[in-house]
C-alpha cells in the first residue's frame, strides 16, 4: 500500500554491459567502474534544457552527500556520438560539470548502450541547433551498485535534495 | 422524529434498545446513493457474463473474426471490470461481495487463449498501417512487444483489483500466465509467466524506450486511446505500491505528443502514429476516437478534456425522436470491410457524457436507447441485444454490437461525473476498509445501496429479489464488531439491536446472529427492501 517500497523495475531487464570510451579516449566497459556506485545519464552536449538541468542537479546532489558521494561515479553517457567525440565530451563535462566522466563510442557501441538501459533517443530537425538537428532522449537517471547490477532509476522531476535523500538512503542500507 | 419502535409478534420478548439519532435527519443527511431498476439490470447483466462457464462468450460476440475489432472480448471484459470498479467505488462502496468474485472472473477470463491467440496473426503486420514492416515473425506471447490494446488492459485489471480489494492475488509470481495447450501440435504449447508488478514494469520500460509516446497495438501503430489504458494500470500501480509512474508517464506523454498535436487541427482527437514513419493517421469521421479518449484521457487530464468536449459533441451529435440524442452515423474505418458498422461511436459518446459531467446529453442518450435500440430484459439482466442492420424504416441508426450493448451503455449508466478521474486520483484509504461491509450473501439477490456513512454512523443497505422473486435471504456484514450499540431497522422498523459485542434483540422476522467477526441477517425478501443499521455515536462520547 502506498508508502511501501516501490517496486520499479525487475534487475535483469535493464543495464547490461558496455564498451564505449571515455572522455579521456580509454575504452571502458563497466568493469572499469566496480567497486563504486555508477550514476548514468544518457544525453548530448548540444543539449540546451533537459541534460544542462539533469547533470546540474546529480552535481549538487552528489554535493549534498559530501564525502559519501566519492563512493558513486557519475556518467554521462552520450547518444549523439557523431558529434560527441571524447575531446567534445572532456570539454564539456569539465568545464561545467567536473564530477562527470563522458562516455562515447561508435554508433553501434552507444546504441547498444541506449537499448540496454531502454533509452528513448531519436534525431530531430531543430532550426535553433548550429548542426540543424537534436536528439530528444529519455531523462531518466540510473544507479547501478558497485557489482555493477541495476538498483533502482529516478525520474527527470526529483530534485537535488530528494535525489541526495535517496542516495543517501540506499548508500546507507548497503553498510 | 424519534423513531417509533414497532414490537411484532413471533418472536421471544424483546426490548429494542431506543434510538438516540433522528432517524429521517440522519437520513437526510447520509445521501447514500442507490440503483435504480435499469442500473441494478444493467449491473446485473455484467455480473451474470461474469458467472459464465469458461470459454462461454455467448451474447459477447460480433459480427467479426478473430478478436480483431474495438468490440473485441478484451475489450468487453476490460471495460465491464473496470464498470463494476465504478459502479462499487461510487455507488455501492460498502457491498465488495457483489463485485470482487465478478472483477477476478474477468480477470480470468481475459487470461485464456480465446481472448489472446489473435496475436499470433497479428503480430505478422502487413495490415494497413503497417505494410512498411515487411512480414514479421509471429509472436506468441501476448505482452512482450507490442499489443498494448491487450496488454495494458491485463495489467490495469490486475492493479485495479489489487487496489479495490486489498487482495494481493496477482501480485504472486506467476499469478497472471498466459497458457495455450493445444492437444494435436505445437509439442506441450506455450507458457508465459508474469504478475502485476512484473508486467507494469516491463510495460513501463517499453513506454521508457518510446519515448512516451507510446507503445504499438498493432506492429507500428501507437494508438492513443489504447495508451490511456497503461496510465491508469500505472497510476494504480502508484496507489498500491507507491511511487510516482504515472506522473512521470503522463509528463512524458504530454511531451512527446506535442510534436504531432493531441488534437487535430479540427479539434479532434488523432487516432494514431506510424511509428516508423513517424506520421499521424486521423481518419476525418472517426466519433469514437474523440469520445474513447475523452472518457478515458479525462482520468488524468480533465480540464483538457472538458475544454474540447462541448466542440466534439457538437460536431457528432443528431436529433432523435422525442427529444432524444444519438450519433450520427459514418463511413467503417475498416478499409477492407466497408459495410462493418457499430454502435460504438454511440456508446462511447455515452460513456464520455456520463464522465464529463454532460447530464443533459446522457439522459436524452440513454432514452434513445431505451426507445430505439432493442432494450431487454431477460431473468433480471437489462441489455441491448446485437443488431446488425444500420438504420430503421425512418433512417435511424438502430445499429447494436455486443461491446456497447453488454457494457458501454453500462458503464454510462452506472458511472458519474468525473467517475473515472476520481478513480484515479484515488478513492479509499485504510478508514475505507476498516468500514462494516456486506461480505457475504446468499444467491438470488441484487444489493441496490450499500452505503456507510461515518459521520452519521449509519450502515445503509437495500436488497431486492431477482426476478421479483420472493426468496429467504441471508447477509453477512464484516467488521461490524466493537463500534458501540445498534440497532438495525428494516423498512425504518426497528427489527433487532445489541452491543458492541452480543446481538441482544430481534423480532419482526429477521433472524441476527454473531458467526466470528461477522453479522449474519437471515430474513424473508419479498420486493425491494431497506435495512439500515446504526450505531449510537452517543455511546462513544
Amino acid at each position: 500500500m502506498p508508502g511501501s517500497c516501490p517496486r520499479l523495475a525487475s534487475t535483469s531487464e535493464i543495464g547490461g554491459d558496455f564498451a564505449l570510451i571515455d572522455h579521456y579516449g580509454r575504452p571502458v566497459t563497466k568493469a572499469d567502474y566496480a567497486g563504486r556506485y555508477m550514476l548514468l545519464f544518457f544525453g548530448f552536449t548540444h543539449c540546451r534544457v533537459v541534460c544542462p538541468r539533469a547533470l546540474g542537479r546529480i552535481s549538487e546532489a552528489l554535493d549534498l552527500l559530501g564525502t559519501s558521494a566519492c563512493l558513486i561515479q557519475p556518467l554521462y553517457v552520450s547518444v549523439d556520438p557523431a558529434r560527441d567525440t571524447p575531446a567534445v565530451m572532456k570539454a564539456f563535462l569539465c568545464e561545467r560539470f567536473p564530477r562527470f566522466v563522458g562516455l562515447t563510442g561508435t554508433e553501434e557501441a552507444t546504441t547498444a548502450a541506449k537499448s540496454a538501459f531502454r533509452v528513448f533517443a531519436q534525431r530531430r530537425d531543430d532550426a535553433d541547433d548550429a548542426d540543424g538537428y537534436a536528439m530528444p532522449h529519455t531523462a531518466l537517471t540510473y544507479l547501478l551498485d558497485p557489482d555493477g547490477a541495476f538498483v533502482t532509476h529516478f525520474p527527470d522531476t526529483i530534485d537535488a535534495p530528494g535525489l541526495a535523500a535517496r542516495l543517501r538512503d540506499i548508500l546507507d542500507m548497503s553498510r | 422524529m424519534r423513531l417509533a419502535e414497532r414490537q411484532q409478534g413471533g418472536d421471544s420478548a424483546l426490548e429494542l434498545k431506543p434510538l438516540s439519532q433522528d432517524v429521517d435527519a440522519i437520513r437526510a443527511r447520509s445521501e447514500a446513493p442507490s440503483l435504480d431498476v435499469v442500473q441494478a439490470g444493467s449491473l446485473r447483466r455484467i455480473l451474470e457474463l461474469s458467472e459464465r462457464l469458461p470459454d462461454d462468450w455467448s451474447g459477447m460476440l460480433g459480427p467479426t473474426t478473430l478478436q480483431e475489432d474495438f468490440g473485441a472480448l478484451r475489450f468487453q471484459l476490460a471495460y465491464m471490470a473496470y464498470v463494476l470498479a465504478l459502479t462499487h467505488a461510487h455507488r455501492l462502496p460498502a457491498a465488495p461481495v457483489v463485485f470482487q468474485k465478478p472483477f477476478d472472473n474477468f480477470i480470468q477470463k481475459i487470461l485464456s487463449p480465446d481472448v489472446w491467440t489473435y496475436w499470433h496473426y497479428v503480430s505478422t503486420g502487413r495490415g494497413p498501417f503497417n505494410k512498411s514492416l515487411g512480414e514479421l515473425p509471429a509472436q506468441w506471447n501476448p505482452v512482450e512487444v507490442d499489443n498494448i490494446m491487450y496488454s495494458a488492459y491485463v495489467q490495469s485489471m490486475a492493479l485495479m483489483y489489487h487496489y479495490l480489494f486489498r487482495d494481493p492475488k496477482y501480485a504472486r509470481p506467476g499469478a497472471l500466465s498466459f497458457s495455450i495447450k493445444p492437444l494435436f501440435w505445437g509439442e506441450g504449447g506455450k507458457l508465459f509467466l508474469y504478475d502485476e508488478t512484473s508486467l507494469n514494469d516491463h510495460i513501463y520500460w517499453n513506454m521508457v524506450e518510446r519515448g512516451y509516446l507510446g507503445i504499438a497495438c498493432e506492429p507500428n501503430c501507437i494508438f492513443q486511446v489504447c495508451n490511456q489504458i497503461p496510465i491508469i494500470g500505472f497510476r494504480f500501480h502508484d496507489l498500491v505500491y507507491g511511487g510516482n509512474l504515472a506522473r512521470e508517464v503522463t509528463d512524458g506523454y504530454l511531451a512527446a505528443w506535442s510534436e504531432f498535436g493531441i488534437l487535430n487541427e479540427m479539434g479532434h482527437y488523432n487516432m494514431m502514429i506510424q511509428e516508423r514513419e513517424r506520421t499521424l493517421i486521423t481518419p476525418d469521421q472517426a466519433p469514437w476516437a474523440d469520445f474513447w479518449m475523452a472518457a478515458l484521457m479525462h482520468a488524468w487530464n480533465p480540464d483538457f478534456v472538458r475544454e474540447h468536449y462541448p466542440k466534439q459533441m457538437a460536431a457528432w451529435r443528431m436529433d432523435g425522436p422525442d427529444g432524444t440524442l444519438t450519433i450520427r452515423p459514418v463511413r467503417s474505418i475498416a478499409p477492407n470491410r466497408p459495410e462493418l458498422i457499430s454502435a460504438r461511436d454511440f456508446g462511447w459518446a455515452a460513456v464520455c457524457a456520463s464522465e464529463v459531467g454532460d447530464e443533459e446529453t446522457l439522459a436524452r442518450m440513454l432514452r434513445y436507447a431505451d426507445s430505439m435500440l432493442q432494450p431487454t430484459w431477460e431473468r433480471g439482466s437489462y441489455y441491448y441485444p446485437r443488431q446488425d442492420e444500420p438504420v430503421n424504416a425512418s433512417g435511424m441508426p438502430i445499429t447494436m454490437d455486443p461491446h456497447t450493448g453488454n457494457v458501454l451503455l453500462a458503464y454510462a449508466r452506472l458511472n458519474v461525473p468525473g467517475g473515472l478521474a476520481k478513480l484515479y486520483d484515488g478513492v479509499w484509504n485504510d478508514e475505507h476498509f476498516a468500514e462494516p461491509a456486506v461480505v457475504g450473501m446468499s444467491s438470488g439477490i441484487d444489493v441496490r445501496q450499500a452505503w456507510f456513512d461515518n459521520a452519521t454512523g449509519m450502515l445503509s443497505l437495500a436488497f431486492a429479489p431477482r426476478d421479483q422473486r420472493a426468496l429467504a435471504a441471508e447477509f453477512e456484514i464484516g467488521r461490524f464488531w466493537g463500534r458501540g450499540t445498534w440497532t438495525i431497522l428494516l423498512d425504518d422498523v426497528a427489527v433487532a439491536s445489541g452491543d458492541p459485542g452480543t446481538v441482544l434483540s430481534s423480532t419482526g422476522g429477521i433472524a441476527v446472529r454473531r458467526e466470528d467477526e461477522r453479522l449474519v441477517i437471515a430474513l424473508p425478501l419479498n420486493g425491494l427492501t431497506s435495512v439500515l443499521v446504526v450505531w449510537d455515536r452517543s455511546d462513544a462520547r
